[in-house]
């Protein structure tokens, strides 16, 4: 639409992740630096990913309205090498947790945000044309955070010597669904037939659902010793 | 957060100069980059006529278009686009657009325009010469209609701001739900087409018996013209005209084949070019033959000249003369044959005469042969219409539209001029006929010999063939005719030539241009368009989404900074649960 509109959805896709940087404390502990790394790192696992996909998956041309169930569920296994990833940031950051969870989320999302939402907008928002959809990326980045932020917490646990064997089992299935949410997501919109709206709002609870329960396995695991 | 940004980026351009590329040359490329055209709908208009005659404008004079739309009934009207619907429209309506400097009127067609009721019809089709008959100064477009069309009307037709009734509230929710549309055409201001050469087409077939043998000159013009010129089919003015001509010219082709048939008459045939630009094609064609060469068949003894202009449809056949025929005159024998071939063979179709002085102060002529009474030559008209100012010989209502059941003569005939195939068919009998008995002389041998008086010649092999006919209509109907569409290379004009190539001799073109200091006709291009329609919403919206953004953003930071909050409490919670361990 205008210029105007543009910036009200960067205002919206950017602002909370500005918050939180400032907030958790991590512009104390100078980690600027530290995110744009985690961020490259993102950079490489996704041209891995993107080489390893079109070297062994073929495109599919099914008909239109078909779900091909097997190969998108291939296609998201190879988000494993996002864990690998985000685990390949926190090893080389040396500190407490919190603030290696942090820095590779911040890093990570950041990242994805500046890579894959800046210049939609950018050409999208700015078109004559209106449409809720930019908004509504803006909201899907701001959940993306979060969604990082719980993902990270969860691999800094699987990745601990120290984890109780009764938290394994918890800590594993939370890091299948970080991995498979958004398979699992595209599933539900299929099934059911979701609108844009709908879905957003089905990806916001799940996240929401995730990352409290990696909260509360990580307050546990913290304070348990 | 900022300052060791700058520190890094600092670091970056000092040590590394084709790093500053790399990010530069990107960033200065989204800044500079067009915006993009991904539209909510996007559809072809067609413009409206525009042209100049005789130096007098006419029709739009404008194609460029990038205002909002709203529909007719909105107070507001000024420089926004105003849709329509066909159903609705009305010359009030339209006026009382234009007064209030509309930005530009659209003007939805239905897909079928045989399906409209008679009476919108009708009414369309006499309002469109008057439409065209000033100059309008904004752009005004035809669509067609579709689903999207349709569903962009009906948005726009509930977003116009209701009166008064409502609340501030009401209008504030009208305002983020509504959805405004700004219509934008992707062409470039129209301007004038030069060095435009309009085509006409002449074929004859020679007589025998000696020189300085009479010429009948059979005459139609193959233009067609509307309101927007490619909405322009013209099936009965003129298809029907031009394939009544090529029929004749086969059927008399093969008369004159035979030593025993062959006639003591030339036949000239000129399919004209022009013809709804006051019949420029025939002007130039009389200019070339009579002052410009020295030996022409229109020069000596031409018996008559015979004009073919909407004879497809109607139960009259009205002979258009600028001077009654005097007796004795080839002219009088032909006029005398149809009245008896009509009285004798098909009672049922009224036969007239119809007297109209050639006025010289008119702006363009009445009918085609006008442009040969003026340079003396023995012209009619022979048409269904009474009159040369019925709509019927302009309008983009006149079209083919074959449905099963009006070919079969069942159901109910289409709301519009159309052709009748066994109305067309019957009226070429008529013509063919008549000329033949004077071209034979028969009525005189009916008087001498005992010939019967219902002699009819055009019967079995010769007879007139209805599938002939209807072929050449659907063919001419299939694209849109109008003059400026049909140029010298148009698939139109050269089947056309190929098509009396088939049955005539001497087939040549004439070309005629406008002078380039004064010139008669001028026309324009830009004439068929792309139309984007842009979903877009108010500046409120906008600042309506700005405030609640801000509240959303200010909830967030509240969160974030309390969440701190959160974490006691799922520590109280996990507390009891941590001591078992």
């Amino acid at each position: 639409m205008t210029l105007f509109h543009f910036g009200n959805c960067f205002a919206l896709a950017y602002f909370p992740y500005f918050i939180t940087y400032k907030c958790s404390g991590l512009s104390e502990y100078n980690a600027f630096w530290r995110c744009v790394q985690a961020g490259a790192t993102y950079l490489f696992v996704q041209l891995c990913k993107m080489l390893f996909l079109a070297t062994f998956f073929p495109t599919w041309e099914g008909g239109a309205g078909v779900y091909d169930f097997v190969g998108e569920f291939m296609k998201a296994t190879v988000d494993l090498a996002d864990l690998l990833g985000l685990h390949l940031v926190m090893s080389r950051n040396a500190g407490k947790g919190e603030y290696k969870i942090m820095v590779a989320a911040m890093g990570w999302a950041t990242a994805e945000l500046v890579m894959s939402r800046c210049l939609p907008l950018w050409v999208g928002a700015r078109g004559i044309e209106f449409d809720w959809k930019y908004i509504q990326m803006s909201f899907d980045s701001n959940i993306s955070l979060v969604h990082y932020i719980a993902m990270a917490s969860v691999v800094w646990m699987f990745t601990r010597y120290d984890l109780p064997k009764s938290f394994r089992l918890p800590v594993t299935v939370l890091l299948g669904l970080c991995v498979y949410k958004a398979f699992l997501m595209e599933l539900f919109v299929h099934m059911f037939l979701l609108g844009s709206w709908t879905a957003l709002l089905v990806k916001a609870l799940l996240t929401g659902v995730v990352s409290l329960c990696s909260l509360f396995l990580f307050v546990t695991l913290v304070h348990s010793n | 957060m900022f300052e060791e940004a700058s520190e890094v980026f600092d670091n970056m351009f000092k040590t590394s100069f084709p790093l500053t590329f790399i990010v530069f040359i990107p960033a200065v490329l989204i800044l500079v980059s067009p915006l993009p055209a991904d539209a909510a709908h996007e559809f072809t208009v067609y413009r409206m006529q525009q042209y100049d005659l005789q130096g007098q404008p006419y029709g739009t004079r404008n194609a460029i278009l990038n205002t909002e739309a709203r529909s007719v009934e909105a107070e507001v009207l000024s420089r926004r686009c105003v849709i329509m619907r066909l159903v609705d429209f009305s010359y009030e309506k339209y006026q009382k657009a234009l007064r209030q400097s509309a930005g530009a009127v659209v003007i939805i067609l239905p897909k079928n325009m045989s399906t409209m009721p008679q009476d919108i019809v009708q009414q369309f089709m006499e309002l469109e010469p008057e439409m065209l008959a000033t100059e309008t100064i904004v752009p005004v477009y035809f669509a067609l209609e579709d689903e999207e069309l349709l569903s962009i009307y009906t948005q726009t037709l509930t977003s116009s701001p209701t009166q008064g009734s409502s609340t501030a509230a009401e209008v504030l929710l009208h305002t983020a739900t509504a959805n405004g549309f700004q219509m934008v055409t992707s062409g470039a201001q129209s301007k004038a087409i030069s060095d435009w050469a309009i085509t006409s087409l002449e074929g004859r077939l020679a007589g025998v018996g000696g020189e300085d043998l009479p010429t009948i000159v059979l005459v139609a013009h193959y233009d067609a013209f509307g309101v927007a010129p490619w909405l322009s089919y013209g099936a009965d003015s003129n298809g029907s005209g031009v394939s009544m001509l090529l029929e004749l010219a086969r059927l008399f082709s093969r008369l004159y084949t035979y030593k025993r048939t062959h006639a003591g008459y030339n036949l000239l045939f000129f399919v004209s070019g022009g013809g709804k630009f006051n019949y420029q094609g025939t002007k130039r064609w009389l200019e070339d033959n009579l002052d410009h060469t020295d030996s022409s068949l229109l020069q000596d003894n031409v018996a008559f000249v015979l004009c073919l202009d909407t004879l497809g449809n109607g139960d009259g056949l009205h002979l258009h003369v600028s001077k009654p025929p005097k007796e004795g005159t080839p002219q009088h024998a032909l006029l005398r044959e149809l009245e008896s071939v009509v009285a004798s063979q098909y009672p049922e179709l009224k036969f007239s005469m119809v007297h109209k002085k050639i006025n010289l102060a008119d702006d363009t002529l009445a009918w085609e042969h006008e442009r040969f009474g003026i340079r003396r030559l023995p012209a009619f008209t022979l048409s269904h219409l009474p009159s040369h100012r019925l709509a019927e010989r302009s309008s983009i209502m006149d079209v083919r539209s074959v449905s099963p059941s009006s070919r079969h003569g069942a159901g109910l005939p289409p709301a519009g001029p159309h052709v009748d195939l066994r109305k067309l068919s019957r009226n070429t009998k008529v013509v063919a006929e008549a000329l033949a008995r004077v071209i034979y002389n028969l009525t005189e041998k009916v008087n001498a010999e005992g010939v019967p008086e219902d002699l009819q010649i055009f019967t079995e092999q010769m007879q007139v063939q209805e599938e002939q006919l209807s072929s050449v209509v659907d063919w001419l109907t299939a694209q849109p005719r109008a003059a400026q569409l049909l140029d010298k290379d148009s698939s139109v004009v050269s089947t056309l030539e190929h098509q009396l190539g088939r049955y005539l001799k001497d087939v040549k073109r004439h070309y005629v241009k406008a002078d380039k200091r004064d010139p008669e006709f001028v026309f324009y291009d830009q004439l068929k368009q792309q139309m984007n329609a842009y979903r877009v919403k108010p500046a409120i919206f906008d600042l309506l989404l700005a405030f609640c953004i801000a509240a959303y953003l200010g909830v967030m930071y509240l969160a974030i900074q309390n969440f701190g909050l959160l974490y006691s409490v799922i520590r109280k919670v996990t507390q009891p649960k941590a001591k078992t361990h």
